[in-house]
Parts: C-alpha cells; sequence; structure tokens
C-alpha cells in the first residue's frame, strides 16, 4: 500500500517506525501512517473524524494569523472548556435557592481547585462574547459573508444570540446579589415588549418575580438546552464553511 | 524516529505537472500548517485562561435577597447598552424593539450588500478605510453627545461660563430630552386623547382601542428616540455619499457597520463605567462600590 513513501534501506530507524505506524493497533485507529508525507498528511485530516471538519488543503493566504486571527476557532475552543469546566461545576451544585449560594461558597473554600474551576468558566464565558463579537466584526471586515456566504452569517448571527443567551443563563446561577439584580433588570426588559411582554417575561421566570423558578429554568437551559441547541448550529455552520468553498478569497 | 523521503510518483505528462506546480503554490496542507497553528493557539489561550483563573477570582456578593435592591442594579455587562437606551426612550423600544431590529438588520447585511467586491481581504476597497474611521468616529462621538444633550451637560457647560443659573428660561425645554415634556405648557387636551375616538376602528367593526394617548410622552419617549434612530444613520449616509466618501454599497456598509459597533462599544462602556448610583452619569466601578 504504502510502497512509494518507505524508505529505501531498513535501518533501524527504519524498522521502529514500521513498528510504531505500521502495527496492527495503529492501523486499527488510525488507518493512514504518521502524517510525514503530503499523502499521509492528507489522510490524516481527511480520515479523522475531527480533522476532516477541515479540507485538506488550504490556500497559502488563509492560514496568515492576521487573516482570521483564529477568532471562530477562538469561540469554538472556549465553548469547548466551558463544557467541560461546566461539567466540572456540576458534579458541586444544586440548583436550588437554598443551596446555590452556600454551594458555590463551598466551591471556593472546600473543592480542591473549585476556585480556580469557577474563576477559568467565568473568564471563559466573558471570553467568548468578545471572541464571537470580534469574529464578527473579522468576518465583516473581511467581505466574509457575501455570496454564497450569506446564510452563513445568518447562522452566525444566531449563534451570537445563543452566545448571550447562554451567558445570561448562566448569570443567575451564582444566586448572590449581582446575579438576582441583573436577571431582574434584563427579563424586565424582555416584559416591556410591545406585544407578549409580560407573558413572555413570565414563561421566562416563572413566576412574577425571580426565584426558584427561574433558577430551575435558567440552569435546565444553561446546561443542557442553549448548549445542545448552540452545537447544531455550530454544526451548521462548519459544514457550510466547507460547502461554500472555505474561507474567502479575493475575485 | 526515522523521517521518510517526500517522495513522489512523478507526474505522467507536462500538463498535470504545470497544474501541480500552479496549485503547490498556493495551497497548503492543512496538516501540519494550520493543525499546529490551532494547536498552538490552544495552548496559548489554555496558558492564558488558566492564569487570568489563577491571579483573578471572579466576584461573588452577598446571597440573593429579593428585599434589598442594590443601587444601581446592572444587567450583565453586554446588555448595559440597552440598560443605557432604556434610560433615553420606552421601555419597550430600548428592550425589545430596538435589539430585535438591529439584529435582523445584522443578518440582513449580505442580502442588501451582495456585491462580490471587498471579499476575503481586510477593508480591501479602495475607500474602505476611510469609511470605517469616518463611521467609527461619528458614531462614538455622536453617542457621546446625545447622552450629554440627555444629561443636560451642555447646561453645565453653558453654566459655567455665563455664570450660575444663566441658561434662559424660554430655553428649558431645550434641558434635555425630558424638557420637552416637562417645560413646555402643553394644552391639557393633548395629556389624554382616547385614541379609540379619533381612530374609529368600532366602525370597521373591530374592537375599539381603549387607549388614552400622551401626546408629549410620545414625543420624547418614541418619536424623536425612532427618528433619531433612524434619521441620523440615514442623513450620515446621505453626507458621506454627497463628499463622494461612500459610494459604492460596500462603501455604506462599511460606514454603518462600523457607525453601528461604535455606538454598540460607546453604549456599553458609559453603562458599565459611567451609570452610578440612580443611574446618574458618574465614574463607576463595582470592584470599587464600598456597598459589596
Amino acid at each position: 500500500m504504502a510502497a512509494t513513501e518507505r524508505p529505501q534501506g531498513r535501518s533501524m530507524g527504519d524498522r521502529l517506525y514500521d513498528a510504531i505506524f505500521g502495527n496492527r493497533l495503529w492501523r486499527s485507529i488510525f488507518r493512514s501512517g504518521y502524517p510525514n508525507t503530503p499523502r499521509n498528511q492528507m489522510l490524516a485530516v481527511a480520515t479523522n473524524v475531527f480533522l476532516h471538519l477541515h479540507p485538506t488543503r488550504i490556500h497559502r493566504t488563509h492560514v496568515k494569523i492576521t487573516h482570521t486571527f483564529c477568532l471562530g476557532g477562538l469561540s469554538f475552543f472556549l465553548f469547548l472548556g466551558l463544557t467541560i469546566s461546566g461539567v466540572l461545576l456540576m458534579f458541586y451544585y444544586v440548583p436550588s435557592v437554598d443551596r446555590a449560594y452556600t454551594d458555590i461558597l463551598a466551591l471556593e473554600t472546600d473543592v480542591r481547585f473549585g476556585q480556580l474551576m469557577r474563576n477559568m468558566h467565568r473568564w471563559m464565558a466573558h471570553g467568548m462574547v468578545l471572541t464571537v463579537l470580534m469574529h464578527m466584526m473579522r468576518v465583516f471586515y473581511t467581505g466574509a459573508y457575501k455570496p454564497p456566504r450569506e446564510f452563513n452569517w445568518v447562522v452566525g448571527v444566531v449563534l451570537l444570540v445563543l452566545t448571550l443567551l447562554l451567558s445570561f443563563t448562566g448569570y443567575l446561577l451564582p444566586w448572590d446579589q449581582l446575579a438576582l439584580w441583573a436577571i431582574t433588570v434584563g427579563t424586565n426588559m424582555v416584559g416591556s415588549a410591545p406585544l407578549l411582554g409580560e407573558p413572555n417575561r413570565f414563561i421566562l421566570v416563572g413566576g412574577f418575580q425571580v426565584g426558584q423558578a427561574a433558577l430551575t429554568r435558567f440552569y435546565a437551559l444553561h446546561v443542557i438546552g442553549l448548549p445542545l441547541l448552540a452545537a447544531v448550529f455550530m454544526m451548521v455552520h462548519f459544514w457550510r464553511i466547507r460547502r461554500d468553498g472555505g474561507l474567502a478569497r479575493p475575485l | 524516529m526515522a523521517a521518510a523521503p517526500q517522495t513522489q510518483a512523478q507526474p505522467a505528462s507536462a500538463a498535470v505537472k504545470a497544474r501541480q506546480r500552479r496549485a503547490r503554490e498556493e495551497e497548503l496542507l492543512v496538516w501540519p500548517d494550520l493543525v499546529f497553528i490551532e494547536f498552538i493557539c490552544a495552548v496559548l489561550f489554555t496558558i492564558l485562561i488558566v492564569g487570568l483563573a489563577v491571579m483573578v477570582d471572579s466576584i461573588l456578593l452577598d446571597r440573593a435577597n429579593p428585599a434589598v435592591t442594590p443601587n444601581p442594579s446592572k444587567a450583565p455587562w453586554y446588555f448595559l447598552n440597552l440598560q443605557e437606551l432604556l434610560l433615553h426612550m420606552h421601555p419597550a423600544l430600548a428592550g425589545v424593539v430596538v435589539p430585535t431590529v438591529a439584529l435582523i438588520a445584522l443578518g440582513a447585511i449580505p442580502y442588501w450588500d451582495n456585491t462580490p467586491e471587498g471579499q476575503g481581504e481586510w477593508l480591501s476597497t479602495p475607500r474602505a478605510w476611510l469609511n470605517l474611521r469616518v463611521g467609527a468616529a461619528v458614531g462614538a462621538i455622536g453617542t457621546t453627545l446625545l447622552i450629554f444633550y440627555d444629561e443636560s451637560k451642555h447646561i453645565q457647560l453653558f453654566e459655567m461660563i455665563a455664570g450660575k443659573d444663566s441658561w434662559p428660561e424660554q430655553l428649558n425645554f431645550m434641558r434635555g430630552l425630558r424638557g420637552i415634556q416637562n417645560e413646555i405648557n402643553w394644552p391639557a387636551w393633548t395629556l389624554d386623547v382616547p385614541l379609540g375616538n379619533v381612530l374609529r376602528l368600532d366602525l370597521l367593526g373591530l374592537p375599539k382601542i381603549e387607549l388614552d394617548w400622551n401626546i408629549p410622552g410620545f414625543i420624547v419617549e418614541q418619536f424623536i428616540p425612532v427618528n433619531t434612530m433612524v434619521g441620523l444613520p440615514i442623513l450620515l449616509s446621505l453626507v458621506a455619499h454627497k463628499l463622494k466618501i461612500a459610494q459604492t454599497k460596500r462603501d455604506h456598509m462599511v460606514l454603518q457597520f462600523s457607525g453601528f459597533i461604535a455606538v454598540y462599544v460607546t453604549l456599553t462602556i458609559v453603562g458599565t463605567y459611567f451609570r452610578g448610583e440612580g443611574l446618574a452619569l458618574v465614574p463607576y466601578t463595582i470592584f470599587a462600590d464600598p456597598s459589596h
């Protein structure tokens, strides 16, 4: 199969290479050899479910950092980091008005690396709002929303809204004064809508004021509802980048 | 490990050879050229986030208490632009209509500006940078001036120069936007127009409108804000067009988008760092607040 890419001589190194990257275990996982030849490098990308989000080849101007500043990738990276740190936080947090605040206090004082985990989750959340906004600006100023990429821009706007909603629902969970009143101010804005404002606010908060019902709802939305929705839109977003011909190129 | 020599099968004909060479010149392999950049970027940001999380603790105030309203109460920072708008217009407008319209307009950008020019490179059309600068400057300065006007800063400036209480009484309606409502003697009937008697929907068989219309309130809370938010961007585009700053669709788009971003950032900064107790226009940060 790989006759042309094997080294000619059978030195010690060659035999070691074959032993590591040619054995049945490696081949059963990766299918291709170590990506040290153009063929294997392309196979590494094309046959890996995670890497195949990428094309196998890319225009050279698109790997320049200053073209994208990695902003879209960073947003996704932060989403993954938030998922991991968020799951760890869920181990120690119960969304009840009696326990939520003391759980956060315990997380900060009793749990090993609990404070660090909470800090990381919060800074990544703020960071994601920033990177998503900056990614939008990058796409705009490089003209990358133009046909055939119109619809992917719309998907991006939806992802921006979902990012803000994810951050907003998470804001209530520590159940301190900052959380309660920020969400009260925010949900009151919803209530002022000219049509169905008050009914919508009531459904969102689950009552007349922010209490247990609101905490339950925001928690459910924050840990499962909105992340799933965001993941679906991200799938469409990434897939459409490939379908629409990769990153935009000058004419 | 031993590096395998990068031998490849020789192309069959000259045509294939030429095509391959051209592709090679412009394209790179994703592994390693892109994957490694992504990996390094991920490592750097992991270090950055862990470093930040070690050094700066996230804020935790007292336990939530519905009986104690903090002063000021603020939404999360990315909504403080809307909360700032709330101080200057009708809540339905600031809290719902403006963000909805803004998001729809944002999503509609590619359907309006569908010309292929300026793709794939940063601000590559001839006047893109100019329009960015003009849009951002007008957006930021304009928003600041409007906030200053509504906070009566022009009165302070005038009285600093001309002496205390020197603002002419006839111009009291220009103390701020609310001045139009509060400093003018509106006839009593304008404060309470029964809309159902004017728009006779009941004659068409529709339910009668049970709304009393406060005309000065409507002018101050809705009519002027809507016309400001719609009119000033249009005026900006018209002037830019006349001055030949913006000539193509893309120019106008860059102008308007930069203006929007500047307004958004200005409102967010004012809402976050310059709204203190009672949401008065003073420098403020939650970290310096003694009550926390």
